[in-house]
């Protein structure tokens, strides 16, 4: 549903630019994707002589455009698609027209870098929101050819990687577990295989991912420092279609086409890897009888129900399975499933309704007779969300709406095996119901001024059943025991908290091709990971807010200014932003989180803030596009017990970040990519000497953390993509070549500092003789120099 | 666990490689205090070590301090138990027929060059062993083929369950980071009366000598925290790296002081395993 309010706003900005009047005659028309016959949304559609003054296209490719003096010439355009003009005369008045718009030449899909209006960045309210078409990511270089979209989006200004070959996304200072990754409309928890490597999406069942990491509106919340909104795609509506790859360690598979007759069609896609395979060519037993692999299943049935109603229904279904010679495994997995209807009760009129829910769950399973054990841990969310949408007069756009949630995290459960003596472990699960109720207004002042206030109120509740330790002057503490306990019944309140979150943009256009902006937002956020490695690991432990753990607050600010270049070919940026978290949490030293009800003695809670400039400079159109993206930034956090209670960076404060990417056409059959990436090294703590300590060499640490930096990092990467011209045929096929890190740039991905025996990093003391130790530093790099070859396919 | 799989993960991921590299590092103007103390209801236990830190680079062999006054006072009844420096053991060592009494709280006391540390334990009654057996396995996942062997006891306390083994297999104490052994009783202590395998495999004719501690909590959070940080590979998974917290302080003076104390009772068996 996401998408399609996106496409929402966007049709009724523009409709709020359109002066409307009752009384004037006005065309009626449709609009199709000439190829399937699909309601092509969005589309621009203006009298050729009045390019400033037109409609876009709704939901189902319907326009309603008021008549100028006939007969006159109506242009209709979309992104991507030739542009079709057709002479309306006094008479095509009593009918509705239908347009069908062709498809430009197949190859141009593949350069696009946004499926937008040119001028969208400058006139838009946007501040801080970036997209990537699918189109966009599938032409860039990856890592071993797997195309990611969180990796991808890595590559804009303000989100920074945790590391080398990770997708985590660091946006503006903030942690990874205040981004909202959702996929059309519900909550992804673990957003990640193979330990952050990849990303759980699988590029060709979306549609394009919408990032906004300054201003968000006010229907949406939750987290504090970014929204990943990702839409699933829907299928196409003419015929069954085909599409897949096979790749280095993965393939996959789409099918796509109608439902039941041309109102509703069907799209399933699935993935997985076969790195197992791989893991067999070892002649390390060792390493042979593993399992690694993971799969990814995704679908959506859309259904249109009226000329005014829209069903969709989409589910994602993806798994993680690590195991050890068939007796020890790890595995995890998301579930998530969505529904959303959404309404167009008239021209100025729209409704959106939408539940969801999405679970998450990991098992840790040995299979031993003696030692074994099976530890099970689940967390879920269920959400229903209406939206309201009505254009009142002609210059401003009034939204509403509310959204419930509700959480479950389940207890974490380790059974050990019927010989096993340990006793069971057992953490009591945790509930929280989170209502919000939101309002919005886009309210277009004058031609050059426009600003969208929002209001979103959310009222946390955690309750019951559960209990709730009481601590000696209310301050949790490992070393003292709980002076009492209080349980809750179920259903019962056990902690309130409630926020206001004011969102107030503006933008004013200074020309037609150059506007400024200024946004201020107020986010709220009641769960989040208890961890202080910089990368998620699947059995992360959320935790609820709750009367130890407050919910963090960030408030940010952000000003921008946007200017377009020779008709919209050129797009360039530059964003600030100051950014303030409160209540951010991370863990005392040696803590043990994982099965303990007392989490809460394990936590530190303090301060963190953020501020940047961010530049971006992009070609859209042409045979050449790309951008060059550069951000400086820093990112602090101030936590009492942390860094003897003064301000630190976290790891992920890199302040120059460079991005460069490039996308080339040769020919309709050859196109080339690049991407290059340069950014400061990582914030880390390396020891200040070392000492010894129960017959250990331990290496000595200052108190203050992370005053040290890797080196710089930098990579350049590289595909070429190579694909039969002759779109004629029933199967296209493609072929992708890439390079990952061209260079053999050796990026450091740990450093560990320990005693070196006989001059060997790999030697140990047992085996064999000792003859010599000394302290050193093992540096572990990981990709150098990585090529991938894929083959697509369409049919 | 976490480290296994990203063994295999690395393992994988095949194009990953690792080598020494040199960096240059911050050095500390100051070299620290590295107090470690032992007092035991075992005479041949009860020792104090006292070193100084050094920059990271330098050769693996301590600086001694050997001119510090230390003692340890006995808190119910003032009594201080003085410490002297040997040469031979290069360690400080108390009259050999000093013992920690169980139910008393003891105070270590360091003071070197004007400044004076401190650290209190409590010492606990030991738990009882009862026996150790041994049995031959194959090879399984995460051990070795080879002899294991089991620890029954009881272990009757309802709280500062707080256990290290030490293990010293033909008289080389089992000191690599997967070594040590330490346990509370977060999962229980069934596991001691039903016996507790110890995750060696040893061969035949190993002598093998097992010493059972008792620690305070602090004592245990330390050697909890030096485990974890001889496992931080300084990777996105671990999480930044911190010296473990001593439970000793510094009373008088700005130096910092690192090292623990540990007031403990301590149980030993040996047993030789069979030539076949």
């Amino acid at each position: 549903m996401s998408f399609y309010r996106s496409q929402l706003f966007i049709c009724l900005f523009f409709i709020g630019t359109t002066v409307f009047s009752q009384e004037k005659k006005r065309v009626q028309g449709q609009v199709f994707d000439a190829s399937n016959q699909q309601p092509l949304i969005g589309a621009s559609v203006y009298w050729e002589d009045q390019p400033q003054q037109g409609t876009t296209t709704d939901l189902e490719g319907n326009f309603s455009l008021p008549a100028t003096e006939l007969p006159a010439r109506i242009t209709l355009s979309y992104l991507g698609y030739e542009k079709s003009i057709r002479t309306i005369q006094v008479r095509d008045l009593e009918k509705v027209q239908k347009f069908y718009l062709k498809a430009e030449d197949f190859s141009l899909e593949e350069i696009l870098i946004q499926e937008r209006r040119g001028d969208e960045q400058v006139k838009n309210m946007e501040l801080g929101k970036s997209t990537l078409s699918m189109e966009t990511l599938q032409s860039l270089p990856a890592l071993f050819g797997e195309v990611d979209l969180l990796r991808s989006l890595q590559l804009l200004p303000g989100v920074k990687s945790a590391g080398e070959g990770t997708a985590g996304l660091f946006v503006r200072g903030g942690s990874a577990d205040q981004n909202l990754v959702q996929v059309d409309g519900a909550p992804v928890y673990n957003a990640s295989h193979f330990f952050g490597i990849f990303s759980v999406f699988n590029p060709d069942g979306l549609k394009k991912v919408d990032l906004y990491k300054g201003n968000m509106p006010s229907s949406f919340g939750g987290r504090a420092s970014a929204l990943i909104d990702v839409a699933f795609r829907e299928g196409e509506r003419d015929r069954i279609h085909g599409e897949g790859g096979i790749g280095t360690i993965s393939s996959r598979l789409t099918l796509q086409g109608p439902l039941l007759g041309e109102k509703s069609s069907f799209l399933i896609s699935g993935r997985r890897t076969y790195a197992d395979l791989f893991l067999k060519l070892s002649s390390n037993p060792d390493i042979k009888n593993n399992q690694l692999n993971f799969y990814d299943l995704n679908g959506k049935a859309a259904f249109t129900l009226s000329d005014k109603d829209k069903l969709s229904v989409s589910s994602y279904q993806g798994s993680d399975l690590l195991g050890l010679d068939g007796q020890f495994a790890l595995g995890w997995e998301n579930w998530v499933s969505a529904i959303n209807w959404n309404r167009v009760n008239s021209d100025s009129s729209y409704f959106d309704l939408q539940g969801y829910h999405s679970r998450y769950n990991y098992q840790v399973k040995f299979d031993n007779e003696e030692n074994g054990f099976d530890w099970t841990n689940s967390l879920s969310e269920t959400g229903v969300k209406a939206t309201w949408t009505r254009v009142l007069a002609s210059k401003s756009t009034l939204f509403w709406g509310a959204h419930g949630q509700v959480y479950h995290f389940a207890p974490s459960d380790l059974k050990p095996a019927p010989k096993n003596p340990i006793d069971r472990r057992q953490t009591q699960g945790v509930q929280g119901l989170l209502g919000n109720a939101f309002i919005g207004i886009t309210q277009e002042f004058s031609d050059k001024l426009t600003a969208e206030l929002g209001l979103r109120q959310g009222v946390y509740t955690q309750v019951g059943e559960g209990k709730v330790y009481q601590y000696p002057n209310n301050a949790p503490n490992p070393d003292v025991d709980p002076s009492d306990s209080v349980f809750y019944g179920k259903g019962e309140l056990m902690q309130r908290y409630q926020g206001l979150e004011p969102r107030i943009a503006f933008r004013y256009l200074l020309q037609p091709e150059f506007s400024l902006k200024l946004a201020y937002n107020r986010n709220f956020q009641y769960v989040q990971i208890a961890s202080n490695s910089s990368a998620g690991l699947p059995i992360d432990r959320w935790v609820l807010a709750g009367q130890y753990i407050r919910p963090i607050r960030s408030d940010q600010i952000s000003l921008g200014a946007f200017r377009n270049f020779d008709q919209n070919r050129w797009e360039l940026s530059v964003e600030g932003y100051y950014k303030d978290l409160d209540q951010v949490i991370d863990l005392r030293n040696g803590a043990r989180i994982l099965l303990s009800d007392q989490v809460e003695t394990e936590l530190l809670s303090g301060r963190g803030w953020a501020y940047g400039a961010e530049f971006l400079l992009r070609k859209n159109k042409g045979k050449t596009t790309g951008w060059l993206g550069y951000t400086w930034s820093r990112a602090w956090r101030q936590i009492d017990g942390i860094s003897r209670d003064r301000p630190y960076n976290p790891r992920f404060d890199r302040p120059h970040d460079l991005s460069l990417v490039l996308n080339h056409q040769f020919s309709p059959a050859w196109t080339t990519s690049f991407t290059f990436v340069y950014s400061t090294g990582q914030a880390v703590s390396f020891p200040v000497g070392s000492y010894v300590a129960d017959n250990q060499s331990l290496p000595l640490y200052s108190d203050f953390r992370n005053e040290n930096r890797f080196p710089d990092y930098h990579r350049l990467d590289a595909s070429v993509t190579w694909k039969n011209p002759d779109p004629g045929r029933k199967w296209k096929g493609s072929w992708n070549f890439g390079v990952y890190n061209l260079y053999g740039r050796k990026n450091p991905f740990s450093y560990d500092f320990r005693i070196l025996y006989n001059n060997d990093i790999n030697y140990s003391p047992s085996d064999g003789k000792v003859v010599s130790a000394r302290p050193g530093v093992v540096m572990t790099y990981l990709f150098t120099f990585l090529p991938s070859i894929t083959y697509n396919f369409e049919f | 666990m976490k480290t296994s799989w990203i063994v295999v993960l690395v393992a994988f991921l095949c194009a990953s490689c690792q080598e020494e590299v040199f960096l240059d590092l911050d050095q500390k103007d100051a070299r620290i205090p590295v107090i470690e103390g032992h007092w035991t209801d075992q005479g041949i236990y009860n020792e104090v070590k006292i070193s100084l830190s050094k920059n990271y680079y330098d050769s693996l062999e301590q600086e001694l301090i050997r001119d510090a006054e230390v003692f340890v006072k006995e808190l119910s009844t003032g009594r201080r138990i003085t410490f002297s420096y040997l040469n031979a053991t290069r360690s400080y060592r108390p009259n050999p027929f000093e013992r920690a009494k169980v139910g008393e709280t003891y105070q270590l006391n360091v003071n070197w060059k004007g400044q004076v540390f401190q650290s209190e334990g409590l010492m606990l009654e030991a738990p009882t062993v009862d026996s150790v057996t041994w049995e031959y396995k194959e090879k399984r996942l995460f051990r070795d083929e080879g002899y294991f062997l089991k620890v029954y006891g009881k272990i009757p306390f309802p709280d500062n369950n707080y256990y290290r083994i030490r293990v010293i297999e033909n008289d080389t104490l089992k000191n690599q980071r997967e070594d040590y052994l330490l346990f509370d009783d977060a999962f229980g202590l069934q596991v001691f009366e039903e016996g507790l395998e110890l995750g060696y495999a040893f061969q035949k004719n190993d002598r093998v000598r097992m010493e059972l501690y008792r620690l305070n909590k602090d004592a245990f959070d330390y050697l909890s925290q030096l485990v974890s940080l001889l496992f931080n590979d300084g990777g996105l998974f671990s999480p930044p790296p911190q010296n473990p917290e001593s439970n000793i302080r510094v009373v008088k003076g700005d130096s910092q002081v690192l090292g623990y104390f540990v007031v403990s009772p301590v149980l030993t068996r040996t047993v030789t395993l069979p030539n076949k």
